[in-house]
């Protein structure tokens, strides 16, 4: 049992194959959510994937380097700034139109 | 061996832990509850760094996104009411060009990684001093150094606090533009129910 357990222990393609599983879900959620906070929460999840991957890159070419570390650090400063700019023109939007429905969001079509 | 085998066990657990997580917050209708999701994905993201060896990035996880992120998301959904106003269900059409075009997108994505022959260093160990190599490179000059970007986002914090400050404050600021214009409207209704001031709701375009 636990010699079958470890010849199936993850390499790379493996991870990348988690990274890209949950950017596609990110992806369906962006795609499908009609709530503007919805949209924002699949983005995060999408960022996330982001971020992971780039670990996943530098544990496994390049252990002794910590790129990935800052760059996956930055990507998660991106995520934060994003959210909190996000958020203030949801609830902006929520006090002129009273929903935060995107469908009904088209102030800006001629 | 044993090592490899409980290793093996804890990717695959928290692998498909983190999946249906992620699948429930972009599926729930109840926002609250996909919040919530969405914490559980994010902490076990955090576990799978720490598989990873990347306990720094695991600690940063949790209190950036667990802390800070999450709560924020979760203000917004009862300052907007989302949780009263259950969402729309989205169309059946929309929930099949959704479906379709994330499903091919992972198709093409897992066929690529499977296909590229990436440089991999097996047996190698990480040294262990991650968080000391972080930090001298982000203060680094130079080619391998990240002190410019580093400096730079300090720089988009700022702008973010300032930006998210101006766009989603309450009252309108004299003669300033790029406002929205608070909610200048609720306040005519709450006065006029009052019977005191004659504000029209039109005033906050004057």
């Amino acid at each position: 049992m636990t010699e079958m357990l470890a010849r199936f222990a993850p390499g790379l393609q493996e991870w990348l194959v988690l990274c890209a599983v949950l950017y596609a879900i990110g992806l369906y959620g962006l795609l499908t959510r009609r709530n503007a906070i919805a949209l924002l929460m699949a983005a995060e999840i999408m960022l996330n994937a982001a971020a992971l991957n780039f670990v996943v890159l530098n544990r496994f070419t390049s252990p002794q380097l910590v790129d990935g570390h800052v760059m996956a650090l930055f990507v998660v400063v991106l995520a934060a700034a994003e959210i909190v700019v996000g958020m203030a023109i949801v609830v902006a939007l929520y006090r002129i139109r009273n929903t935060v429905d995107i469908s009904h969001m088209n102030y800006m079509k001629g | 061996m044993i090592a490899d085998a409980v290793y093996t066990v804890m990717f695959y657990g928290f692998s498909a832990a983190v999946v249906i997580l992620a699948l429930a917050a972009v599926n729930m209708r109840q926002l609250l509850r996909a919040a919530l999701a969405l914490m559980g994905m994010l902490a076990l993201s955090a576990a799978l760094y720490i598989m990873l060896r990347a306990e720094f990035l695991a600690g940063v996880q949790i209190l950036v996104y667990v802390g800070g992120i999450v709560v924020l998301i979760v203000f917004a959904i009862m300052l907007t009411r989302s949780s009263e106003l259950l969402e729309d269900l989205p169309r059946t059409s929309t929930r099949w060009y959704g479906g379709v075009a994330s499903i091919l997108f992972m198709l093409v994505a897992c066929g690529a990684l499977c296909m590229t022959p990436f440089p991999v260093q097996s047996n190698a160990e990480p040294a262990g001093d991650e968080i000391r190599k972080i930090g001298l490179a982000l203060l680094e000059q130079g080619s391998s150094g990240y002190l410019l970007p580093f400096e730079l986002i300090s720089l988009l914090l700022l702008v973010a606090v300032i930006g998210g400050t101006v766009i989603a404050r309450k009252t309108r600021p004299r003669n300033q533009p790029f406002t929205t214009g608070g909610d200048l409207h609720g306040e005519a209704i709450v006065q006029a129910a009052r019977g005191q001031g004659d504000v029209t709701p039109g005033d906050r375009h004057s």
